[in-house]
Parts: structure tokens; sequence; C-alpha cells
């Protein structure tokens, strides 16, 4: 009976090694990205050495008593890495590693168009990575400035939190261009936020009579602080006379949007862009 | 009665029935390695400077139950299938590099009674990225060919990117952290 | 003996070649009348047979026979009869097929009969329907259809300078960094929305507008949620909507959800999607001579004229028109492809339908023109 027992534990025992209760290896606490790591071992003989890690899975052979050589390359990943050496039972070792020194950035700026003379209108968040583009959790600090043309519009200085730094700021009061850098000691990025004219305002148009109808056209169109409405805005025409209504989108082109519409009658014309409305335009019949 | 005890033959059989037994142990474990919900905990309250949607934060809680499925079903069964789709730019190509150097190795590995508390700590103004720490408990096992070299109970600490994609968040930076 | 078998094969195989040649004449001649007794006859000897007859050749696309079954006394031509009903200039109508059609006498004398037909178009856009009178007049002892004269767009050959504007998108490629190339999605906005109980269901309406300086291409989509928060349906406008809004414009759209009633709805969960889309400033179309009257069916109807003012061919254009009550609220939401292409500096008259719950209501509306053009995005 005894015999029984004793090969049931042995079979046990082969079928189930997590019998085999893991000891520590003498594993570095933490370890820089790209760094060469050296793992001594103990005793004699064969043994089978794992590193389970974040973009490496090593299976190799080792003899014991000698040191394990991790190359750089295999640790550029940051996070936790195990170190598993078996033999008759398995020891084991985690180690972290930890990003290096800052070397690029993930800077996403908001948004990518933005009408002018908005409040806290444009945004933009820094990550800083190391050369393996592992994210950086050592607080650094990050310098944002912002310039319209030439002419500086917002500056900042943000100590990272959790390996981000942001900002947040009013757009600019005139169209075009707007420069955004991030920047860290000799490491920048740069993005650009297109500055665009806000809804047309005092929005007037001109009209008279032509052989087919009236053709009707938009002064200049401007923003409330004087930029031109970007080509391509929609502005709706609407010609009213007693016997129907005539409508045209019509894109602003040079500045100027321009319709044909077919009336013979009195007319009166309106004009809307969006939400915006114009003026209306009286013109006489067809004599 | 002269019983004659054949040790050789008794231990074949019983060579075979631990076999089975073995055999047995490791489908029941992968049966519950494959089936076991992935537990995920949200606390949006510290997310700053943006405050969480409700929409948002369901569609995190979603989507990082699902990329941790993803993951634990990766690495056990070293498929890259089950990577797409929750995953984008670096965290996908390290957790593709490290199912194709598994696969080269021969080994997989396992994350079991997976429970995640998860906290947003930063959620940009634009909402188009958001980081979060997770708390991860899970077992951690490790099998080569077919035998278990490693089990162990871990507790660990993410730091994520997650940022939003076409239908869902993904996740673009997975790091492990000593815990501070 | 051995031969029995194949020359019964051959007989019996014969015989119903034969048989189906009558029975399949039969049944060519039944397609789209659905009382389905409509047989062709070679000689129509009453009114309504002979427009059937006519109709028929035009789904067989006789046209030779067809135009046998037209008075004289019309003013059209083979070729003008033929691009009448095959389309021409990549319009609808030349990707549609005439599947069927329904006819009703409105009045007959012994020598003239007057004949309303519903023809059903089966078009790349879905079944389409049309309702055309017919006049015939009896000609000795057969009924001819007569035509009126088909007006087919005349352009004079011409120079028309255009300004061209267009928006073109550069994508970055799949190795850009993370954040260097974020070109925000257009800013679209909700501008009105109204749910209201019609006949074949719920429907949610109202008007979009795009705010920002690039073109969108846009789509809404509704969530019906019930009292306990939960969702009982969700539809997107498909294509009661003008999807590509330029800067500035503003498109009605319309959300179906058959078989629902607002009665079990405790809210609507609208959600806007707007995407960057190269697109272009033109062709301008203009809706001229809007006006809503009754129809011959004592149907209200928003007519008018689709102008082209621009210098190339429009092939498929869609009228999209909002309702509004005295209250400036959308009300209603119609739709209706022109099937006739529109040639540059040429107008075509289109037709909206709006129901009668909805007709008496409408003060005014907004009509907006989706086009299609051959060749271009």
């Amino acid at each position: 009976m005894h015999r029984v027992l004793l090969i049931c534990a042995v079979l046990c025992s082969a079928a189930c090694p997590l019998a085999a209760v893991a000891q520590d290896l003498r594993v570095p606490a933490s370890v820089t990205a790209g760094d060469d790591v050296t793992i001594p071992t103990t005793g004699s003989g064969k043994a089978t050495f794992y590193l389970v890690g974040p973009g490496v899975s090593r299976k190799s052979e080792v003899s014991l008593g000698e040191e394990i050589r991790l190359q750089g390359q295999e640790l550029w990943n940051a996070g936790d890495y195990l170190v598993l050496v078996c033999s008759d039972i398995c020891n084991s070792g985690t180690f972290y590693v930890t990003a290096a020194k800052p070397a690029s950035f993930a800077f996403l700026v908001h948004p990518s168009r933005v009408p002018v003379g908005q409040s806290d209108a444009v945004s933009g968040v820094a990550f800083p990575f190391d050369q393996f583009r592992n994210l950086v959790l050592t607080p650094v600090t990050v310098s944002f400035q912002l310039t319209a043309g030439n002419k500086p519009l917002f500056s900042k200085q943000v100590r990272t939190e959790n390996g981000a730094a942001w900002f947040r700021t009013a757009s600019g009061k005139s169209a075009g261009l707007l420069q955004v850098v991030a920047s860290l000691d000799d490491l920048s990025a740069k993005r650009a936020v297109q500055q665009v004219a806000s809804d047309p305002c005092n929005l007037r148009i001109t009209g008279q009579r032509i052989p087919i109808g009236v053709l009707v056209q938009t002064e200049p169109v401007h923003d409330c602080a004087g930029n031109v409405v970007p080509d391509g805005t929609i502005v709706t025409f609407s010609a009213t006379e007693a016997n129907g209504k005539s409508t045209v989108d019509a894109p602003i082109k040079q500045g100027i949007a321009r319709a044909q519409i077919e009336a013979t009658g009195a007319t009166v014309v309106s004009v809307a862009s969006g939400v915006v409305m114009g003026n209306e335009l009286r013109i006489g019949a067809k004599p | 009665m002269n019983v004659v005890f054949n040790f050789a033959g008794w231990l074949r059989r019983g060579m075979c029935l631990a076999v089975v037994f073995t055999s047995l142990c490791g489908f029941v474990l992968s049966a519950h390695g494959a089936d076991s919900a992935v537990q995920v905990q949200l606390d949006t309250k510290k997310a700053n400077p943006r405050a969480v949607e409700s929409l948002t934060e369901r569609g995190i809680l979603r989507d990082y139950r699902f990329a941790w499925t993803s993951i634990a079903q990766a690495f056990e069964l070293n498929s890259l299938d089950s990577l797409e789709g929750a995953f984008a730019g670096d965290a996908k190509q390290i957790l593709r590099g490290t199912v194709l150097s598994q696969q080269r190795s021969g080994f997989t590995r396992q994350y079991l009674n997976q429970n995640h508390r998860l906290e947003a700590v930063f959620y940009a103004p634009e909402g188009d990225v958001m980081e979060l720490h997770d708390t991860a408990e899970y077992e951690l096992r490790i099998t080569d060919g077919g035998k278990i070299i490693h089990d162990e109970h871990v507790v660990m600490h993410f730091v994520v990117l997650m940022t939003p994609g076409a239908d869902r968040w993904v996740i673009r930076r997975l790091q492990a952290v000593p815990q501070s | 003996m051995k031969f029995i078998l194949p020359i019964s094969l051959v007989v019996a195989t014969a015989a119903l070649m034969v048989l189906g040649l009558f029975i399949g004449g039969q049944a060519r001649g039944t397609v789209g009348i659905a009382a389905g007794s409509a047989v062709y006859t070679p000689k129509a000897d009453n009114a309504e047979q002979a427009l059937k007859n006519l109709l028929a050749d035009v789904q067989r696309r006789n046209w030779d026979r067809a135009l046998a079954a037209v008075s004289k006394s019309s003013a059209t031509d083979k070729e003008s009869f033929i691009q009448e009903w095959t389309g021409s200039n990549g319009s609808l109508r030349s990707f549609s097929a005439l599947e069927g059609f329904e006819s009703r006498p409105l009045h007959i004398t012994p020598d003239e009969a007057q004949i309303r037909v519903r023809l059903h178009w089966a078009t790349p856009v879905g079944p389409l329907e049309d309702v055309r009178d017919f006049r015939l007049i009896r000609e000795g002892d057969v009924w001819k259809t007569v035509l009126p004269k088909i007006q087919v767009p005349n352009v004079p050959a011409q120079v028309i300078p255009v300004t061209y504007l267009r928006w073109d998108l550069v994508s970055g490629g799949a190795a850009d960094e993370w954040g260097s190339r974020n070109v925000d999605a257009p800013h679209v906005r909700i501008i009105s929305m109204n749910a209201v109980d019609s006949a074949e269901g719920a429907v949610v309406m109202g008007e979009i507008v795009n705010e920002d300086t690039v073109p969108a291409f846009v789509n809404v989509n509704a969530t019906l949620v019930d009292s306990a928060g939960s969702a009982i349906d969700d539809e997107t406008s498909f294509d009661k909507i003008n999807h590509v809004l330029l800067p500035k414009q503003v498109s009605p759209y319309r959300i179906d959800f058959p078989n629902i009633s607002l009665k079990n709805v405790k809210s609507v969960r609208m959600d806007e999607k707007a995407t960057l889309v190269p697109a272009s400033a033109d062709p301008v179309i203009g809706v001229m001579n809007q006006k809503i009257e009754s129809d011959v069916q004592g149907k209200s109807v928003l007519h008018g004229d689709l102008f082209n003012q621009s210098g190339q061919t429009v092939n498929i254009s869609h009228v999209i028109v909002s309702f509004y009550d005295n209250n400036a609220k959308v009300i209603w939401v119609a739709d209706g492809y022109e099937d006739h292409a529109l040639l540059p500096q040429s107008s075509e008259p289109f037709a909206v339908e709006i129901p009668k719950s909805v007709a008496p209501k409408v003060q005014n509306f907004h009509v907006v023109v989706d086009q299609y053009s051959l060749g271009r995005s």
C-alpha cells in the first residue's frame, strides 16, 4: 500500500509541476530600456531559460553557474519582465524596464481649424516618448508656444503629470495659420492650426434685372472681425414673386457669391448663409 | 493465492491515467481560461481636464474588457488574429511581437481570473486621448509543451493610453510600471 | 422500339416549345397590369388595350411596333420617342426599367379617350412611380396614342467660364507619427428636430447645417428610446438627406421608423456623423418657380424647375424639401429624384408630393438639390 502511495505521489509530482516552488533569482530591480543586463545563476548543469516580457518571449538553454546575458534590444519595451530558469524546478524573478530619456513627442493639437476669437478653442497635449517609443513617466517640463505670423500669441511651460502635459487657450483675432510648437530641451514638435473667419456678418446683396431674370450678388463677405469668409461657403438666395419662389445655393468665389434667378414679376430677394440672415432686396417687374 | 505484482504493467497503466488526468486538467484549465470573464471597474472621478461622458465611460469599460480578453486569447492560442480591433500603434506592434516570439519559442501565457481596477487620470480637452491607470490582478500561467512551468497570482500596475477609433476606443500604449 | 423514347421526347419538347410560345406571350403581356387581364392583341379595338399594347412594347423595347401604335398626328419622331423612354445623358431613366403599369380610363368617347397610367420604374435608387395622362384617338378601326411634342433640351454650343473651386483631401500614410496629421472632422450641427407619427410609422426629421469651412459628408442617426431607457430601434437618414454639405449649407433630413408608434417612445437620441470628403463647389443648381399646387389627382404637390447654372451635365438630381408650419417648425421632409439629366444652362421640372395630413399646415418650404455627375465624385 505504501508503495502505491509513493508511486502516486511520484506521478502526481510529474503531472503537476505546480508543486515546484519558485525561488528568487538575483535579477536587477529596475533597468533602463535598451540597457544590457546580466543575471547570475548558481548551481551546475543545463537549464532552460525563459524571458517573458512585452514584445519578447525567449526560451533558450543556459549553463547554471554562468551569467545569463540579456541584450539591450530584448529590453526595448518598458514594462515588467519575468525570468524563469528551469531545471528540476523553476526559479523565477521579475524586474521592470523603465523608459529612457525623452527622444520624441506625441503632440496632439486641436482643432485643426478654428474660427477666430473663440475662448478656450485651441488645445494641445504632449506625451514624451523615449527612443524606443516608451512613454516617459518621469516628470519633465514641456514648453508650448503659439504664434500667428510672427506674432507670439501664447506661451506656457508645463510639467508633465503621469506622462502628459497640456494647454488650452483662445484662438487669435485674424484668419491665417497658427503655429503651435511643443519643445523639451532640444526636442520640438510643430503643428499648424488654420484660423478661419467666423460666421458672415452684415451680409448684403445687390441685384439687377437681366434678360432671363435677375442677377444678384453679395458684397464681399466678411465676419464681424473683418476676416474674409472662405471661398466655397454657401450663400442661399431666395427670390419671392407673386407666382412662386426660387432659391439658389451659391458658393462664395473670390469673396463674392452670385446667382441668377428666373423671375419676371416684382421680386423680393433675401439672402442667408447658414443661420445668418442678410438684407432684403426689391426688384421691380420686367418692363 | 500467489499474486505477482507486475510493476511495469502497473506503471504503464498508471502513466496512461496520469496522462489522461493531466490532459483533462489542462483541458479544464484552458476551457476556464477561455471562458473566464474579465472583470473591469472604472473610476472616472479623477479624470481631468475634461470630465468623462457617461457614454464614453461605457465605451471605455466595454473596450478595455475586450482588449484584455483579446490579449488573453492571443497569448494563450499564440494567435495574431485576436489582436485585431482593440489595439493601435505601438501597443499593437508590441503585442504582435510578443505573440510572434512566443510562436517561435513554443510556450504560451494565460491570464486567468482577471480583475482590473481602472482609473482615468487624464482626459484630453478635446476628448481625443485618455490616460488610465490599471491595477490588475490575475493568475499568470506559463505553459511549455503542455507543462505548466509557472503559475502565479500577480498584481500589476499598467499605464494605458486609449484613443477613440472609428467605432470604439483602442489601446495605443499599455505599459506596466512598478507600484509607486 | 428503341426509337420510341427519343422520338416521344423530341415530340414532347417541340410541343412544349410551341405551347411555350403562346403561354409565354400571354405572360409577358400581363406584366405591369395590376388586374392581370391584359394580353397583347395585334389589333387594339379599345383605347385601354391600345395603350397597354404601347406600354408593353415599350417594356420589351419593341420600338417599331410601339411607334406603330402612336398616332401620326403626334409631334414626335423615333429618336426622341426612344430617348423619352430609355433616357439619355446618363440620367436616372437610362439606368431604369419599366417594371409595370396600371391604367385607369378618365374619359372615353367613341373616338377619343383620356387614360391615366401609373408607371412603375425599377431604378438604382429604388422603385419610383410616375403618373402620366395619355390621350388616344380612334383612327379607322384601331385606337392610337397621341403623344405631345417631346421637349429635348437643345443647348447651343458655348463656352461657360467657371471659377472652379474644389477641396481635395490629403490623408496621411499609415506610418505617420501619432498626432502629426490631425485633420478634424467637419463641425456640423442639427438645427432642428421634430418627431411625428405618420401612416407608415414614426418619422424623425429636421435640418442640419455644416458650420465648418470645409465640406462634410454627413449622416444623421436617430435612436428611439422607451420609458425604461432601452433602445427601441435606430435608423439613419439613408438617402433622405443631402449627404455632401458645403460650408454653411443646410440640408433637411428624414429618418423613418416603419411600424413604430411614438406612443411607445419616451425620447429620441440624435447622433450626427460628419467626415471630411473631397468635394466641388460646382455645379450650382437653382430651384426656380417653386409653388405648391394641386395636381390632377387632387394631391398637393410642390412644383418647380431645376436650373443647371453650370457648364457641365448633371446626370441625376435629387430634390429634398423641408416643409415648415407657421412657427417655422419643420413638419415634413419629402424628396424625389429627377429622371432626366440636367444639361448645362437648362431646366427640368420637378414635383414633390406633400402628404394630405401635412399640406394644410405648410406655410413655407426649403428645397435643396443633391446631384450626381458621372465620372466625378
